[in-house]
């Protein structure tokens, strides 16, 4: 059983990223963030995927499913930050969160 | 034989032992009983170790038994062994003889004192310490020993603790000797790289000659001059007398302080493999002989008048070393250990009961109100100065006589011995006819102290008779031109050098009898009778006085320049440099980052975009790579 | 490998699972400690039972484990014991005993985080001195830094800020080259193995490692943090520092520095001995000048270390089984010194000399301990210093004459500045800080401060327990570190007197 070509496999995962990688720099909203986060995540999983497919080994999954546990990590601990910041009425407003400041 | 040497050895390490972790246990006089009872032990073992030894043949005499390898590095080897000969058995005897004596002494001496089990445990170290120096099979032992009794020297004379001028005496004593152990540590460094090995036998019969053997040879000299506290290494031996008098006796006078005259026999091979440096050892041994007799002619302190005097009689010993008299030199060093623990002791007599009075103008007459203390120390006295039949004129003149067999320079030296004993006859009986035979002062009809009616405790009294005793008969073992059984004894050991012959033995004793006769008389004149008066020249009364300024000599030339240049250090490297570095290092720093941190904004997509645009970049940069 | 390979892996991993118990256990405080001093005197029992199997005679690693961690890049758990590390790695468990026992009887504030720290330090000291491969060791290496700066900086004296500042700049920029250097060698040789890997000529891999050590030790110029450290950090942590902690460098220059760049070392060595010598007068001179006991100690450490380095690079049998004997030596000793300032800081308040004294007066345990400690300290002969400093003048005498000289002043200086100190607290008039209610040593600190002293007392007795068996001198099949470091020495191999004389 062969599917199409590993190269589609690529494109996708590169337009997906591409997306996701947009939607971090231009949104405000730090949910909104966090989900264009886990677009770029899963475009990885794809073209690792593809990959792993292509050579016909087994390591590109697994690195995978180790993504797979970091994203659903990540998002555990963004939303709670989420959660935490909207309790001290802060902004939900990235642009306004600059105590990182030097 | 060995056994016994052994156990001459392990019995004040018991005794240490038992003090030490017996502690509230025992009593206080208790320590001063064990210490006592183990050092006879020592001394029997020792006396053991003689008899079966004289009845050995002559070459079966000389045994080295090791316990265990005790340091070994490489090829190099030293083990903890000793060596039991005629030589290390002559010096057993009269370490641990004298030692029990003067322990058994200080149990009358320190009774009363609030520590008294430390000072015997101290006393036990010394003991233990001293007979390793010379049982010792190796020389890497023999420095351990060496600088063992260097420190129960700084223990002891630092015993009274709070006394600032004690510490301060023993701290000097303890760099002084430090400074020879350096000395022979550098020389034992040249023996180990040039033969690879400590152990005697070996060391000395494949021990370098020439520039190599004179480098050896000062070394070691260096070692002997520090401990015997002989010119120029001489100047903590006056001031160790701020220890209590026993130790003054044992350590400063009887037995540690003669190591060097030890050291130069038991390695004679060295020495005469460069004998220019025996010959310096000679020189300066008469030097200080001389030296010492003229400063102790100004002394007031009575302990220091012996101390100098101890210095002196060393330096007759010194004298017998470089000249190559081993065995006079020995014989010389067991009557001294008599006659002038004797002195000590018996001051110590009268120190006791003036409450530690030591000044010999408050002194006057305390010796009329002790007569058996009298008379002992008027035996030590006359053994000292040489008049015959006392013990010192059988073995001073010997050591003189011998200066005449060794040509020009052994003239000078002979000249040079025949002025100490004059200056000796001299210093001991201003003290003689001061201290006890001068008319009380009030101080000392007041204070006089007497213990239950008698003039000392017992154990002090017996110990000041026994050798009282020994200061008269100790000389007869031998005499020179008839018969001479120490000389036989040691010569399989150190065969001497110098043969005088019966001639030259009676010029010397004659002139050394009757200068140090011409020495009493004048003292006589000056102090006994008062029919001349003792001159006075101001110059030469202060030179004495600040005994020829070598204090402050070494003050100005090695410790105010160390506290300078620790000084100078800290203002020229700790500071700027090392300190100062890191200082301009964090400056520097926090300058240099305070411009980068303005790049962090603080706004995420800013940090995104950096990444973004730095990945981009790495990928276009492979691209273009490939 | 034979059955009793557990111990290594045991010494290296039980202080760290104590560590990690008593972090996460809800313990008492006084539990935590308890388990802290059962644990550290187990890491003694283990170690003891392996001196017990040890074959001193084969110079082959002992004990070994070897367990492969990253195959691509030759990276492994490879630990072992060889004489020497087997020395140095006693005197870690003693001495960390001995200040877990101090902080015990201290009673340290926020217990679990204590105690933890002071196991995990344990355990990383122990791991560089095992550790036969070389991201292993220095993984060990940075872990030992850690706890130190936590130590340093929440448990110190008022100064702890800049003590932990200079000592985080210092060691850290001496690691980060030592990481670099390592690095680079691993992939020059294809594998990180200390027992696999070759030789190197490189000077500057060389002068890396050194970097690290050196700043470790500390050596002169690089003990700018010594002063302050030594001084703000808790007496037990300041004695776990100077007395194990600078061997763990110790170590590191012989295993890595000596053994593994030859050339380097033949070159750069009257470098390394002039600096060597340079610091022993002047920590000696300073430590002359310190006007508190722990200062007195901390330079004279400085001293002795080293005098340590001077043994260590003499390139010959003296020098170095004296430098092991003497790091033994100086651990147990300076240690000792450094927990008994700490008790009696808690009875004064203070250490400076101006304000203590009269001590010796109706203390008699304090007045022997310290005075113990003192004389062995400046070496006094027959002790087991003496013969360690022996060895190592010996030895350094055959490089040059000068070089002994220096050491041999060293030891007089030694001697003044050590008796002054003595003198400081305890004799003399009584200070203004010293009460009357002040009392003697308590059976706890007995309990710290005699077993390490007995150690030297009875080393003193048989130095030659470990000068001897530091290394083997089996003629059998000659491998790794014997070799290595065989290949070294000066042609000295026996003495030609001896020899004819034997003909």
């Amino acid at each position: 059983m062969r599917g199409p070509e590993v190269t589609w496999y690529l494109g996708v995962a590169a337009f997906l990223f591409a997306t996701g990688a947009f939607g971090v720099l231009v949104r405000r909203s730090p949910l909104i963030v966090l989900l264009a986060l886990e677009i770029m995540l899963n475009a990885c999983n794809l073209a690792l995927i593809a990959m792993s497919r292509h050579h016909g080994r087994a390591d590109g999954q697994v690195f995978a499913l180790g993504v797979m546990a970091v994203a659903a990590s990540e998002v555990v601990a963004g939303l709670g930050l989420i959660v935490a910041i909207h309790r001290r009425r802060l902004a939900l407003d990235v642009d306004r969160l600059t105590s990182l400041r030097g | 034989m060995t056994i016994a040497a052994w156990i001459t050895l392990a019995a004040p390490l018991a005794a240490i032992a038992l003090i030490t972790l017996g502690g509230n246990l025992l009593p206080r006089r208790g320590a001063g009983y064990v210490a006592t009872a183990f050092t006879f032990v020592s001394f029997a073992a020792a006396v053991y170790a003689f008899v079966a030894m004289w009845q050995r043949a002559g070459a079966d005499r000389s045994q080295v038994s090791t316990g265990w390898t005790w340091l070994s590095a490489g090829g190099f080897h030293a083990g903890m062994s000793i060596l039991v000969d005629p030589l290390s058995v002559f010096m057993m005897l009269v370490v641990s003889g004298v030692g029990a004596l003067i322990i058994g002494y200080s149990i009358g001496y320190m009774d009363g004192s609030d520590e008294e089990r430390r000072f015997f445990a101290y006393m036990a170290i010394f003991v233990f310490s001293m007979l390793l120096l010379v049982e010792s099979a190796n020389l890497l032992l023999l420095l351990a020993g060496w600088g063992m009794v260097g420190l129960s020297s700084y223990l002891l004379i630092g015993y009274d603790q709070h006394r600032p001028a004690a510490i301060h005496a023993a701290k000097k004593a303890f760099i002084m000797n430090a400074f020879g152990d350096a000395t022979m540590a550098l020389a034992l460094f040249l023996l180990i790289q040039h033969t690879g090995t400590l152990e005697f036998g070996p060391t000395f019969a494949h021990a370098p000659g020439g520039t190599i053997g004179i480098l050896i040879a000062l070394g070691l000299l260096g070692g002997a001059l520090a401990k015997s506290a002989q010119l120029p290494l001489h100047t903590w031996l006056p001031d160790a007398m701020e220890g209590p008098t026993p130790v003054s006796a044992l350590i400063h006078a009887a037995t540690m302080v003669t190591a060097g005259v030890y050291l130069i026999v038991r390695c004679h091979p060295l020495f005469e493999r460069a004998i220019s440096v025996e010959k310096t050892a000679a020189v300066l041994g008469a030097a200080t002989l001389v030296l010492a007799g003229l400063v102790a002619l100004v002394q007031v302190d009575i302990k220091k008048v012996i101390a100098y005097s101890t210095m002196s009689q060393i330096g007759y010993m010194f004298l017998a070393a470089g000249l190559g008299a081993y065995a006079n030199g020995m014989f010389h060093l067991m009557t001294h250990a008599f006659f002038k623990a004797l002195l000590f002791l018996a001051a110590g007599i009268l120190i006791h009961a003036l409450a530690g009075e030591q000044d010999i103008r408050k002194l006057r007459g305390a010796g009329r109100l002790a007569p058996f203390t009298s008379l002992c120390f008027l035996s030590g006295s006359l053994a000292l100065v040489g008049i015959p039949p006392f013990a010192g004129f059988f073995s001073k003149d010997s050591i003189l006589a011998a200066g005449l067999d060794r040509g020009t320079l052994g003239y000078i030296l002979f000249a040079l011995g025949e002025v100490g004993a004059f200056l000796t006859g001299l210093y001991t009986f201003r003290l003689w006819f001061v201290v006890f035979r001068g008319e009380p002062t009030p101080f000392v009809r007041e204070h006089f102290h007497r213990h239950h009616g008698k003039e000392g405790p017992l154990w002090m009294l017996g110990t000041v008779g026994v050798l009282g005793v020994l200061a008269l008969i100790g000389g007869w073992i031998q005499f020179s031109p008839i018969w001479h059984p120490i000389a036989n004894w040691l010569d399989p050991v150190a065969p001497p050098l110098a043969n005088p012959t019966s001639t030259e033995e009676a010029i010397a004793s004659a002139l050394a009898v009757g200068l140090g006769v011409a020495g009493i008389v004048v003292a006589w004149l000056m102090y006994g009778a008062a029919r001349v008066p003792v001159p006075r020249l101001a110059f030469v009364q202060r030179t004495l006085e600040h005994k020829f300024w070598f204090d402050e000599l070494y003050d100005a030339v090695f410790s105010r320049p160390a506290a300078q240049l620790a000084l100078a250090l800290d203002r020229a490297i700790e500071l700027p440099l090392v300190a100062g570095s890191l200082d301009a290092l964090g400056f520097g720093a926090r300058e240099a980052w305070s411009g980068t941190s303005r790049a962090q904004t603080g706004l995420v997509r800013s940090y995104v975009l950096a990444l973004a645009g730095a990945m981009a970049a790495l990928v276009i940069a492979f691209l273009v790579a490939r | 490998m034979t059955g009793t390979d557990w111990q290594t892996t045991t010494l290296v991993v039980l202080p760290f699972a104590g560590a990690l118990a008593i972090w996460f256990l809800p313990l008492a405080r006084y539990t935590a400690g308890a388990t802290a001093v059962l644990i550290s005197l187990a890491e003694v029992a283990v170690w003891i039972d392996t001196v017990q199997r040890f074959d001193f005679s084969s110079p082959a690693l002992q004990f070994a484990v070897r367990r492969s961690w990253f195959r691509d890049l030759g990276v492994s758990y490879h630990v072992g014991f060889f004489g020497f590390s087997l020395w140095l790695v006693g005197l870690t468990v003693v001495v960390m005993a001995a200040c877990v026992v101090y902080g015990f009887w201290a009673q340290r504030e926020h217990a679990r985080a204590y105690f933890g720290l002071m196991l995990f330090l344990t355990g990383a000291i122990v791991g560089v001195m095992t550790a036969q491969d070389l991201l292993v060791f220095y993984a060990f290496f940075d872990a030992m830094l850690i706890p130190l700066y936590v130590l340093v900086g929440v448990w110190g004296g008022p100064r702890r800020g800049i003590a932990t500042i200079k000592l985080v700049v210092y060691t850290l920029t001496g690691s980060l080259l030592m990481l670099a250097a390592v690095i680079w060698f691993g992939l020059h040789a294809g594998t990180f193995d200390l027992i696999d890997s070759g030789t190197s000529s490189s000077i500057w891999l060389f002068l890396g490692f050194m970097a690290a050590f050196a700043v470790k030790l500390p050596f002169f110029p690089l003990h700018g943090w010594l002063p302050d450290a030594y001084r703000e950090a808790p007496p037990e942590v300041t004695a776990a520092l100077s007395g194990v902690v600078s061997k763990a460098a110790i170590y590191g220059m012989l295993r890595i520095a000596i053994s593994k760049f030859p050339g380097p070392t033949h070159d750069v060595r009257p470098a390394i001995l002039a600096l060597a010598a340079v610091g022993l007068v002047y920590g000696s001179l300073y430590a002359f000048r310190a006007p508190d006991f722990r200062g007195v100690v901390a330079y004279s450490s400085l001293a002795h270390l080293g005098l340590i380095v001077l043994g260590l690079f003499a390139g010959n049998d003296l020098g170095y089984d004296g430098a092991i004997l003497q790091s033994v030596n100086h651990g147990l000793v300076t240690a000792g010194l450094f927990l008994l300032a700490g008790s009696i800081e808690r009875r004064t308040g203070t250490g400076l000399f101006s304000q203590l004294g009269g001590m010796a007066r109706g203390r008699p345990a304090l007045a022997t301990a310290v005075m113990t400690a003192g004389i062995l300290s400046l070496a006094v002969p027959l002790s087991a210093n003496f013969a360690g400093e022996f060895l190592i003048l010996a030895g350094v005498f055959r490089q040059g004459w000068g070089w002994a000289v220096v050491g041999g002043f060293g030891v007089v200086l030694a001697a003044m500045y050590m008796l002054r100190a003595i003198s400081g607290v305890l004799h003399q008039d009584v200070g203004p800080a010293v009460r009357e209610e002040a009392l003697d040593l308590r059976p706890a600190e007995l309990a710290f401060v005699a077993p390490l002293l007995a150690c030297v007392v009875a080393l003193s007795v048989w130095p030659n327990g470990i000068s001897g068996r530091a290394f083997a001198r089996g003629t059998g099949a000659r491998q790794t570190v014997a070799t290595e470091l065989a290949g070294m020495r000066t042609g000295w191999t026996g003495y030609a007197p001896l020899e004819a004389a034997k003909k």
